[in-house]
């Protein structure tokens, strides 16, 4: 089906003068944009990205890239809808395919009435409904420089979709206005042809257009940025991380933000170093966080223990790729949970608090920080990869809702009416009033071995089972200050859904498809992991009849820590778990459900 | 005044070169007039680690092989302090090679003092990484500190000392933490800490140590110099000791982590973290997030 390039000029002419009528209105649509790394998909996804938000709709950017730097399978979808989404859309509207590997793979998840648009200068397909352009040729002969297809491409899509030439520019001219004036003149000029060559296909032209939407005040944000701008406002100030996929980007925006706030970021030698340097930092008495993913958090299990033991503030974001092992570094999971429920030698407190959205995620990292100097223990932020790295938007972040809570910290004056200073002394909570190293008049011993109210090491029996008991307790005493869990859909539903981080975003669509058939569901999204909120948890599976625990992992690990907290509601809960690499659709869920209910 | 954590008895034999060290510290703390407040020392794991225990001073036990890591944390997040790690070579030269060497390269203003006995005390007179061939079957060549800390060219201060001349080891050890008061990068000192239970090195040490100040051409502002000292002086079966780098006035670290990091001597654990205060700077961040 190919077009020939004297085809599509002819075609060209006429269309600009009859502009189409019938075109039908999409208010939820989305592209893929799949080839080799380096053939600029990731270009293009940003440049619909854009022109998507100009018209005031909501929009989730996935990709699906591999761990090198140039070459290999890579692709990028872009959702657009004129309602609020965090889930990739199930069925593809549009493939824009620059080898023949991307047509392939992305025909698969095509809708029935979907579109392919391809490369015809690289490869050709009889693959239905595609349609052929050689944007390498046509731009390498009138540009100069084939690289610029990319741009063409999406000047191909513009048209299939109805866009407005003078938006569809203006987003070329912000993307590229920094590049110079050459590059933005040949990204124009590629543009154009890429429009010109649709305008010779007319089943193209008449097609679609998109409904505008009203989400003008959101921002584009990723789990990643918003976590280290909660981190900044949270009055979080030491930062020591080590790069690893799908963490890094937090590491790297916060050696652009934190400086100017009297903060530290360190790239460290090793995660072994890392959570060191957050320990020593946060001794010292400041506000610290490393971030990492499974294989950096094993190496890091040791430091944390020390957190437990020695009631060290600190805060480890991980975000969770696909494991065992070193895995599929750049793939999506969530099962390192039942390894952070359990980390580690010996028994000490900790808190896993997982954030659904990008908003929560710059929301929980300031209760994170809060948690952890308030309770003086490990705080863990449980991210996954979709939720980390794919971009959506999000109600902008609100600076004034914004609390720094800092816990019993022991100044100078309250320091001179006592007597004594105990670093580890018994109180109520568990908590102990701490001065920071360098308070005039004061000091302390502290230690990962076990030790008395002074930091003495101590093997004294009595001393032990109070310090064990010290310790352990925060776990319960903590319980009411912990996030609570959100809760979506009919109160009367008796199907209910359990989900935690990105899965909130299918599971909530999935809802929907649902009620369109009838069936009521209730979504519970806990958002404090561990320890597990037994009664929060209890009063929601007393309220149904069966409950579906959504997870990327095979072995169930929530469901599991569920069994373990509230074994009455066993029989209750059933899962639904997906560890493929690839964040669920809902379709799928809402097949697990409607067939197993 | 408030009553704080008062120092107890050491653990070490009756003996232990780490008295020596104990000894010194309290002399070079009291003869700058540093007070218990202001001085943070991190223990590694093994005999020498305990030794803040025995002090009044900020003490942090880290984790094995990981007191410079802490160290380099604490040092980061508060300036004003004045940090000393102190551990054994097992802990410093095995489990924490890793970050002995990027110590050097990082160069941020503390002190390691490492007490090398030659072997692992606490476990009972294992091998480790500096002990001789020979030592409880040992057949791996030993490892130098000194020799591969000379081979890294940044302005760091390094020194060796021996616990059976407390009064050298005392002098400099207040030239180390003079120098890293000054904000003029990392010490290192190995002292020579004789382990009386599992390898009572004292004898044989005393008549083996060289002061390398005796030797000709000695210029401890020169690394070759020193790097073919120390290497003629293990030649001749001696063990060099005295200040092996000394950086010049005019060898100062532009560009090393610590200036790089801290742009003023508040650091972050002492920045102000309320709302109010930062207001302006937290809105104009977020608003960059369009």
């Amino acid at each position: 089906m190919s077009s020939s390039v004297a085809n599509i000029s002819k075609h060209a002419t006429g269309s600009e003068t009859a502009p189409p009528t019938s075109r039908k209105v999409l208010s939820d649509l989305s592209v893929m944009i799949g080839g080799q790394g380096g053939d600029g998909t990731l270009t293009v996804s940003d440049l619909l990205g854009r022109y998507f938000r100009k018209l005031g709709l909501y929009v989730y950017t996935s990709r699906n890239v591999l761990s090198r730097i140039r070459g290999g399978h890579a692709d990028a979808s872009v959702r657009a809808s004129s309602h609020p989404t965090s889930a990739v859309k199930p069925d593809v509207d549009v493939l824009l395919a620059f080898d023949h590997e991307a047509a392939e793979l992305g025909s698969k998840e095509l809708g029935p009435e979907g579109v392919i648009i391809y490369d015809s200068s690289v490869f050709s397909t009889s693959l239905p409904n595609s349609y052929g352009f050689p944007f390498a040729t046509l731009v390498g002969g009138q540009v100069g420089q084939p690289i610029y297809k990319n741009t063409a491409a999406y000047g191909a899509v513009s048209v299939l979709l109805g866009f407005d030439e003078t938006l569809a520019r203006q987003v070329i001219e912000e993307r590229f206005q920094r590049r110079g004036a050459e590059a933005l003149q040949k990204n124009l000029k590629a543009l154009e042809i890429g429009r010109q060559a649709a305008f010779g296909v007319p089943e193209i032209l008449q097609r679609w257009t998109v409904q505008p939407g009203e989400a003008h005040d959101q921002i584009l944000s990723i789990g990643n940025q918003a976590v280290a701008l909660g981190f900044v406002v949270g009055g979080g100030r030491f930062f020591s991380g080590y790069p690893i996929t799908p963490a890094t980007e937090i590491m790297e925006y916060l050696q652009r933000y934190l400086q100017p706030f009297h903060g530290v970021v360190r790239q460290a030698e090793d995660e072994l170093a890392a959570i060191n340097n957050v320990l020593g930092a946060a001794y010292a008495g400041a506000r610290a966080m490393t971030s990492t993913s499974g294989p950096g958090l094993s190496l890091m299990t040791e430091g944390i223990g020390q957190a437990g033991a020695a009631e060290i503030p600190v805060v480890v974001a991980d975000c969770q790729r696909v494991g065992p092992s070193t895995g599929e570094p750049t793939r999506h999971e969530q099962s390192d949970l039942a390894h952070l429920a359990h980390l580690g030698h010996g028994e000490y407190p900790r808190f896993i608090i997982a954030p659904g959205t990008v908003l929560e995620c710059f929301e929980m990292t300031v209760q994170a920080l809060n948690l952890a100097e308030k309770w003086r223990l490990p705080v863990i932020l449980l991210l996954d990869q979709a939720l980390c790295q794919n971009t959506v938007t999000s109600p902008p972040f609100d600076v004034s809702k914004v609390k720094v809570e800092r816990g019993p910290i022991l100044t100078s004056d309250e320091l001179a009416k006592m007597a004594e200073y105990r670093v580890y002394q018994s109180t109520d909570t568990g908590v102990s009033p701490y001065a920071l190293p360098g308070t005039p008049g004061v000091w302390a011993e502290v230690t990962g071995n076990e030790h008395d109210e002074w930091g003495h090491v101590s093997v004294s029996v009595p001393n032990r089972v109070a310090m064990m008991q010290k310790r352990m307790g925060k776990m319960t005493k903590a319980a009411p200050d912990l996030p609570k869990g959100k809760f979506f859909g009919p109160e009367d539903a008796k199907v209910g859904i359990i989900g935690f981080g990105s899965t909130t975003g299918p599971i909530w669509e999935a809802q929907d498809l649902l009620s369109q058939r009838r069936v009521a569901t209730r979504f519970y999204q806990p958002r404090t992991l561990y320890p597990v909120l037994g009664s929060e948890v209890d009063a929601f599976l007393k309220s149904v009849e069966v409950c579906y625990v959504v997870e990327h992992n095979f072995t169930g690990q929530f469901a599991n820590l569920l069994r373990e907290a509230v074994p009455w509601h066993h029989a209750k809960l059933k899962s639904i778990l997906k560890y493929d690499g690839h964040s669920f659709r809902s379709p799928e869920l809402v097949r697990a459900i409607v067939g197993g209910a | 005044m408030v009553q704080s954590a008062k120092p107890v008895q050491p653990i070490w034999c009756p003996g232990c070169g780490d008295f020596g060290v104990l000894a010194a510290v309290k002399k070079a703390a009291n003869e700058l007039k540093i007070p218990p407040h202001q001085l943070a020392l991190v223990g590694g794991i093994g005999c020498s680690g305990s030794i803040h225990n025995f002090l009044e001073v900020n003490g942090i036990h880290a984790l094995h092989g990981r007191l410079l890591a802490q160290a380099i944390g604490v040092k980061l997040a508060n300036p004003q302090l004045t940090v000393v790690a102190a551990g054994g070579d097992g802990d410093g030269y095995a489990i924490g090679m890793g970050h002995f060497i990027h110590a050097f390269k990082h160069n941020v203003s503390l002190v390691y003092l490492v007490m090398n006995n030659e072997t692992y005390g606490l476990t009972k007179g294992q091998a480790s990484p500096t002990s001789q061939i020979g030592f409880e079957g040992n057949i791996e060549h030993p490892f130098d500190a000194i020799l591969t800390s000379l081979s890294i060219p940044v302005p760091n201060y390094i020194a060796r000392t021996f616990s059976g001349d407390p009064k050298a080891m005392t002098a400099i050890l207040v030239e180390a933490l003079r120098f890293t008061q000054d904000h003029r990068g990392f010490a290192f000192i190995e002292d020579l800490s004789p382990c009386v239970t599992y390898n009572d090195t004292y004898k044989l040490w005393r008549e083996k140590i060289q002061d390398v100040s005796k030797l000709d051409g000695y210029d401890p502002t020169d690394r070759q110099v020193m790097f073919r000292l120390c290497q003629e002086t293990r030649e001749k079966g001696k063990i060099p000791v005295g200040v092996m780098h000394r950086p010049s006035e005019n060898e100062k670290d532009e560009i090393g982590l610590e200036k790089a990091l801290l742009p003023d001597d508040l650091g972050p654990a002492r920045a102000d973290l309320s709302i109010d205060a930062n207001l302006a700077g937290y809105t104009k961040l977020i608003r960059s997030v369009t």
